[in-house]
């Protein structure tokens, strides 16, 4: 026993005079410059390390005791290291030594040790140091040695796991563990959440985070998570929203785990949350929060099924917007803007420069007409009242000569201009059927067709319980005349998009592979089989499409119609990721006609808004192909277009990707074909939905003045989806400018008109984006309408441009409200005040940041503008839903107390 | 001097609407679109490609989430950069404007002229002037960039028919351009003797709010915009400013006090404003302004207009110091020997936030600066410096250089290899009789 121990110190002594000759050499110049204090601690120090080679154990502990006291108090500025650490410094070889040899006796003295050496591995560029005399150190509380400490150890624990993992997948890591249970609860209650996740997440093991989350810190600790997950690989992703999906749940936050179990677009969690959501106003919230994603539920039967008659009553009506229709409209009168307005005041044309579009006389009136119907009803959707179509009905009856304006429009024309009945009333079901309803019995069946397309685009979004819509319909849908059809067919995917109806599919699946009918006929009815499935893959209508598909001639697949049947499957899968893989490569077997064009289509709604980098690469790639195309080959190219929009969808997930793709786009439109600039429009038009960035503003707008018709057209149109609904006074500006410019262009006369009409959509009430709540959903349902324009568009002048025009109101399913509106317990709307401004991006910052900045403060009913967000501005009232959006119930706040008026 | 020529009109594919296809056999051809001429449009222009500015990336704080997202967007720009390779490949963008710039060169010809633009007409016309002097109404080609034009700058003139055919552009100031510290000095931290906790306080001023912004956020705190250095004559203000621009990366503008004096009024302000807006740019960036005192006086009644003009430099400095415009990333150091003379508004916190006082060294200091300079000096056996370290005088830094520099010249003027004790001790009565030149000795004694 003592024969080792006397000869260890020796060892040791010559290891650390050589450290210490090695030292001195260098240091000496330094000497003098140390204070007294600085002097002082120096060789108290050096006299510990001295000690430590002492046999006696005693005075080892005492020794390492005092050195461990000295490094915990010692505080420097974050630029350098603490002076004690410094003068321990050179002998850290020592003091490994010391720790080799010490014998297994002193095993307290031994871990102290261990402790020392690795708290000073901190100060050094070593590999895992820190980590190793830790995993043999004492087990005390780690919080001791202070943040820094711990984050360094964790960034070690990170890469030991790695690199253990790199050797064998089934090494041996509890060790580690161990640590990093010690670790993450001294995160948690430390206010550095973020720094926990990451630490689990490195480790693979989010699941330990559970425990250790409470009341305090889930708030935080979720907004990290839910954040990371837009750019997590594909399994992690899941992980983290499942875990915070768990932690909501247990913190008994409905509202926020809903909104996860929406993103995870899993139907059983959904179904759990909402039973588990016992308060009924709560579940009223939740019931505006599953209307506004466009999700169907049922409160019959199975696990979400409400039990009280009354309330299930209530719930059905929120849940299928009933009152939709009258929360707009209290918006509109709050706001006075109830008044109907007419094309006119849309244009503007007083404040036209120059040339003025000359009204009839310079374009065919047909066109301008139909320009006047779509604005007309755009610019009042939801109000129920406009000055064409609805007043128009009493006095045609009174002087036989006036004529009504839908009989201004000619042919096809007659279509969209009964249809635009349905947009006038859209949501008011009650209202509005009556006023359709006259124009079924119509001879014209161009008529006939558009009153069908109305009652289908009334009812979108919003479900009956009389259902009228698919009972008025669905006789039509094997109708004779082809226009009748097809505007039967639409208007039965509009009025019951998303909701997964079983009779739709029954109805509209023999049509889809009916091979007799016209291809548009079968088009028709499988986007509109998309629209009514989206993002389920149900696998029959699949089987249909892709039979469709096969069977049909190639003169057939090369027409626009075709690009709609590969849509409708791109919408079924829509967001699915793998689950459309199979489908994806039956796509590849097709003909070539549309094979590339259904792959690209079917991959880019598989992967929307998930961000994932891989297939935006691909998609990237073949929009840099050059190939060489001429009239009869020209489908060999057409998949270009889609996969310039694919690589939008992909992006728009989160600002990040959607600004990054924005620079991707640039740059297609500096080397693309003309087939890629074309949809460079579009796919802009798609990143920013009712978005009007001032860059892509004028990137369109320079766009719009391009050389190739095309592009500028689409520009156009682009520009106006852009601000859809936004009353944006500078787009309205340049749109006038480019009425103008283009006043004998009688296309882009006519997109012009309509972008006008978009842009003061619902007299600027109103949005498209389908990302909502925050930005943190994106409803399937609103996607797949914009979509069904902006597919169409790569042919603008077949589709949009020419008969098809009535396609435009597939926006009628991405129509929503941009409002905030308070309502109490009874559903009636409380007008409260709150604070409206600019979000600001809290994730992971210190303290508690405002949420909001340049605020102003405004009396509920408001508007909100993209990237705004509300909060309320008094205390008297607690919202049930911590985003202030849509529809929001309020209830008192037990604890106010009201402020002496009087003093 | 800072003057390029500049290309034809924007990158291919760039502002299309200049474009026309030229076969597009139409009755009716859409007119040319709106112009697009002035600073103004240029700006929102340059501005207009998407992929002007990468997106700025949140949280600041060192996670995670950080992580993931930068590596999104660098896999973006992986893709990008991939694609553009593949199209260059394809077909070179170098070969494609090789074409088309000699094209232009034919059409502008030799030898050219330079003229001055009055006035715009409109899209394709404008007077300019000429350099002997008559004006001229001329046409402006098709591919000179319109949005660069703008009364007043310069422009390339056909020698013959006087049309504009290109633009000459001057972007910045000269007189800015030159204020940037294109060499690093050689003087480092190591040079300087003590001032220790001036170290650590300039570098956290200065320094590590432009490499580690996220500790700032981290604690939930603003860094300081800038620091003052005072302290009597010779203590190493500059010498420290000069060992930060060593020692840093970021771009360094120095500028003396009365280089801001300018003969012609307004001229001083502009300076001030191009200084700043040239900083703003080149971000990350450190001004350092010298003898800050030349402008930066109290104010008072000032009669004559030198001075009035003087003060209204200063009022620029304060307001791009702390105005309206924020800046971010530019972090100011000024320097003066006479801080109780300036105007107060100009060192209020949230202007410059830090004062750091520079004074005259102690005997630890003093022995530090004596090893510095003598570091480098054959000394003889017999030389101690303790005697001066420890002698009463108030010696400065750059006394003691002056001792040391004037110790050597001695043993030079000897011819000895060696400077010895008499030597220094020689030196030091010199320097300190020419410092205390004027003063009666004696007097207040």
């Amino acid at each position: 026993m003592v024969a080792p121990s006397d000869k260890k110190p020796e060892e040791v002594k010559e290891a650390k005079k050589d450290a210490k000759d090695a030292k001195g050499k260098k240091d000496e110049p330094k000497e003098p410059e140390l204070s007294e204090e600085e002097l002082a601690l120096k060789t108290n120090l050096e006299l510990m390390v001295e000690r430590l080679s002492e046999p006696d154990a005693g005075v080892v502990k005492l020794a390492l005791t005092s050195m461990i006291s000295e490094i915990r108090s010692a505080t420097a500025s974050m630029t350098s290291v603490p002076k004690p650490l410094k003068f321990l410094r050179p002998h850290f070889d020592a003091l490994k030594a010391r720790h080799e040899t010490m014998s297994a006796s002193q095993a307290e003295n031994r871990a102290l040790l261990a402790d020392v050496i690795s708290i000073l591995a901190t100060t050094k560029e070593l590999s895992r140091e820190v980590l190793k005399y830790r995993l043999v150190g004492s087990t005390t509380e780690l919080g001791i040695w202070g943040h820094e400490y711990i984050r360094h150890l964790s960034g070690e624990i990170a890469e030991e796991f790695r690199v253990r993992r790199d050797a064998d997948p089934a090494a041996n890591v509890d060790d580690l563990m161990a640590l990093v249970r010690q670790i993450v609860p001294y995160h948690m209650t430390h206010n550095a959440e973020p720094e926990a996740v990451d630490l689990l997440l490195e480790v693979e093991s989010l699941d330990l985070l559970e425990a250790h989350v409470d009341d305090k810190n889930y708030g935080r600790t979720c907004l990290y998570l839910t954040s990371c997950c837009a750019y997590l690989p594909e399994p992690d992703d899941a992980a983290v929203l499942r875990l915070s999906y768990r932690i909501y749940t247990a913190q008994h936050k409905w509202h926020d785990a809903l909104r996860v179990a929406l993103r995870l677009n899993s139907r059983e969690d959904v179904e759990a949350t909402f039973a588990a959501c016992a308060e009924p106003l709560q579940k009223k919230q939740l019931g505006y929060l599953l209307a506004r994603h466009g999700f169907a539920i049922n409160l019959e039967e199975g696990p979400a099924a409400v039990e009280d008659d009354t309330l299930r009553e209530s719930l059905r009506e929120i849940i299928s917007n009933s009152k939709l229709s009258e929360h707009f409209l209290a918006l509109a009168r709050d706001l006075d803007v109830v008044e109907a307005k007419t094309p006119e005041d849309v244009y503007k044309t007083h404040l036209t420069e120059g040339r003025a579009p000359a009204g009839a006389a310079a374009v065919d009136s047909a066109r301008a007409n139909l320009a006047a119907t779509f604005v007309n009803a755009f610019v009042n959707a939801g109000f129920g009242q406009d000055k064409l179509v609805t007043v128009g009905t009493a006095e045609a009856g009174a002087s036989a000569e006036s004529v009504h304006w839908i009989f201004k429009n000619k042919d096809h024309g007659k279509i969209s201009a009964t249809a635009s009945l349905g947009l006038v009333t859209l949501w008011d079901v009650e209202g509005g059927l009556p006023q359709i309803d006259k124009y079924l019995y119509s001879t014209d069946p161009y008529v006939v067709a558009g009153a069908l397309l109305a009652i289908g685009v009334v009812n979108s979004c919003v479900q009956n319980e009389n259902d009228p819509a698919f009972a008025l319909i669905s006789d039509y849908v094997s109708n004779s005349d082809l226009n009748i059809r097809t505007g039967a067919i639409l208007g039965l995917g509009l009025a019951y998009a998303g909701t997964g109806r079983e009779e739709v599919c029954e109805l509209l699946t023999p049509l889809v592979v009916d091979s007799e009918a016209p291809v548009e006929v079968s088009a028709f009815a499988a986007l509109s089989l998309g629209l009514v499935f989206n993002s389920t893959g149900r696998e029959d209508v699949v089987m249909s499409i892709l039979q469709a598909l096969m069977t049909r001639s190639d003169v057939e697949l090369s027409t626009p119609y075709a690009k709609l049947l590969s849509l409708a499957l791109g919408l079924l899968f829509l967001g699915r990721q793998e689950l459309a893989e199979a489908t994806v490569e039956v796509a590849r077997t097709l003909s070539d006609r549309i094979s590339a064009f259904a792959v690209a289509t079917l991959d880019s709604c598989a992967y929307a808004g998930t961000g994932n980098v891989l297939k935006v690469q691909g998609l990237l790639a073949q929009c840099g192909e050059h190939i060489t195309a001429d009239e009869a080959s020209a489908h060999k190219n057409a998949h270009q277009g889609a996969a310039v929009l694919g690589i939008a969808l992909i992006a728009m997930a989160e600002p990040l990707g959607a600004q990054m793709a924005g620079r991707g786009l640039e740059h297609l439109l500096q080397y693309g074909d003309a087939n890629v600039r074309r949809a460079v429009p579009l796919a802009l038009a798609l990143l920013h939905c009712s978005n009007p960035d001032m860059l892509v503003m004028d990137t369109l707008s320079r766009l719009s003045h391009d050389g190739d018709s095309e592009v500028a057209n689409n520009a156009i149109l682009g520009l106006g989806l852009l601000g859809a609904g936004t009353n944006n006074a500078r787009l309205a500006g340049l749109l006038r400018g480019l009425a103008s410019y283009y006043y004998k262009e009688p296309t882009a006369l006519f997109l012009v008109r309509i972008s006008q009409g978009l842009v003061h959509m619902g007299k600027g009430l109103m949005t498209l984006n389908p990302y909502h709540t925050d930005r943190q959903l994106c409803s399937g349902v609103a996607l797949a309408g914009v979509l069904s324009v902006l597919v169409p568009c790569l042919d603008l002048k077949a589709t949009i441009g020419g008969k098809h025009h009535y396609l435009l109101y597939a926006l009628a399913a991405a129509m929503k409200p941009r409002m905030l509106l308070t309502l109490d317990a009874e559903g009636q709307p409380l007008p409260v005040p709150c604070r409206v401004g600019t979000a600001v991006d809290t994730v992971a910052q210190a303290g508690r940041p405002k949420t909001i900045t340049g605020f102003q403060t405004h009396t509920t009913p408001v508007l909100l503008g993209v990237g705004e967000r509300a909060e309320l501005a008094t205390e008297e009232w607690l919202p049930l839903s911590p985003i202030l959006e849509g529809q929001v119930i309020l209830t008192k706040n037990p604890d106010y107390v009201a402020m002496d008026e009087g003093k | 001097m800072g003057q390029n020529q500049s290309g034809q009109g924007g990158p291919p594919g760039g502002p299309g609407g200049e474009k026309k296809d030229q076969e597009k056999k139409k009755k009716y051809e859409p007119p040319a679109p709106p112009p697009r001429v002035g600073k103004k449009q240029k700006k929102r222009d340059t501005a207009a490609s998407l992929g002007a500015k990468l997106p700025t990336v949140y949280p600041t704080a060192k996670c995670k989430l950080r992580l993931l997202k930068l590596e999104r967007v660098k896999d973006y720009l992986l893709m990008e950069e991939e694609f553009v390779q593949n199209q260059e490949q394809l077909k070179p963008q170098e070969e494609r404007n090789e074409e088309d710039r000699s094209k232009v060169d034919d059409i502008r010809g030799t030898p050219l002229s330079v003229g001055s633009l009055e006035e715009i007409i409109d899209e394709n016309h404008a007077i300019v002037s000429s350099s002997v002097g008559p004006e001229y109404y001329v046409c402006i080609l098709s591919f000179v960039d319109k949005t660069q034009l703008e009364p007043g700058c310069s422009v390339l003139l056909h020698y013959k028919s006087m049309s504009v055919v290109g633009i000459l552009s001057d972007e910045t100031d000269p007189m800015v351009s030159v204020m940037k510290v294109e060499k690093a000095p050689l003087e480092s931290y190591a040079d300087v003797g003590g001032l220790e906790p001036q170290i650590q306080e300039i570098k956290e001023a200065v320094e590590l709010p432009l490499t580690h912004p996220e500790l700032y956020e981290d604690i939930g705190i603003k860094p300081p915009k800038g620091v003052i250095l005072y302290g009597e004559p010779g203590t190493g203000k500059t010498l420290l400013a000069k060992a930060v621009a060593n020692s840093t990366s970021a771009t360094f503008l120095r500028v003396v006090g009365s280089e801001l004096i300018q003969k012609y009024l307004g001229d001083g302000p502009k300076l001030v404003r191009e200084l700043f807006r040239v900083a703003d740019e080149l971000a990350p960036s450190i001004v350092f302004i010298d003898e800050i005192d030349a402008i930066g006086t109290k104010r008072y009644d000032a009669h004559s207009g030198g001075e009035r003009e003087i003060q209204r430099t200063m009022l620029e400095l304060l307001n791009q110091l702390d105005g309206f415009d924020s800046m971010s990333d530019v972090k100011v150091i000024m320097a003066t020997n006479r801080i109780e003379s300036l105007d107060p508004a100009l060192i209020r916190p949230g202007r410059i936030d830090r004062k750091i006082e520079f004074p005259l060294p102690d005997a630890k200091t003093k022995r530090r600066i004596f090893g510095i300079h003598t570091g480098r000096m054959t000394l003889a056996e017999d030389v101690n410096l303790e005697e001066f370290v420890m002698a009463k005088d108030e010696l400065s830094g750059a006394d003691i250089k002056a001792v040391c520099t004037e110790a050597g010249l001695l043993a030079l003027r000897e011819r000895r290899m060696r400077v010895t004790q008499v030597d220094f001790r020689k030196a030091k009565e010199k320097v300190l009789y020419k410092k205390k030149e004027g003063v009666p000795e004696g007097l207040y004694m």
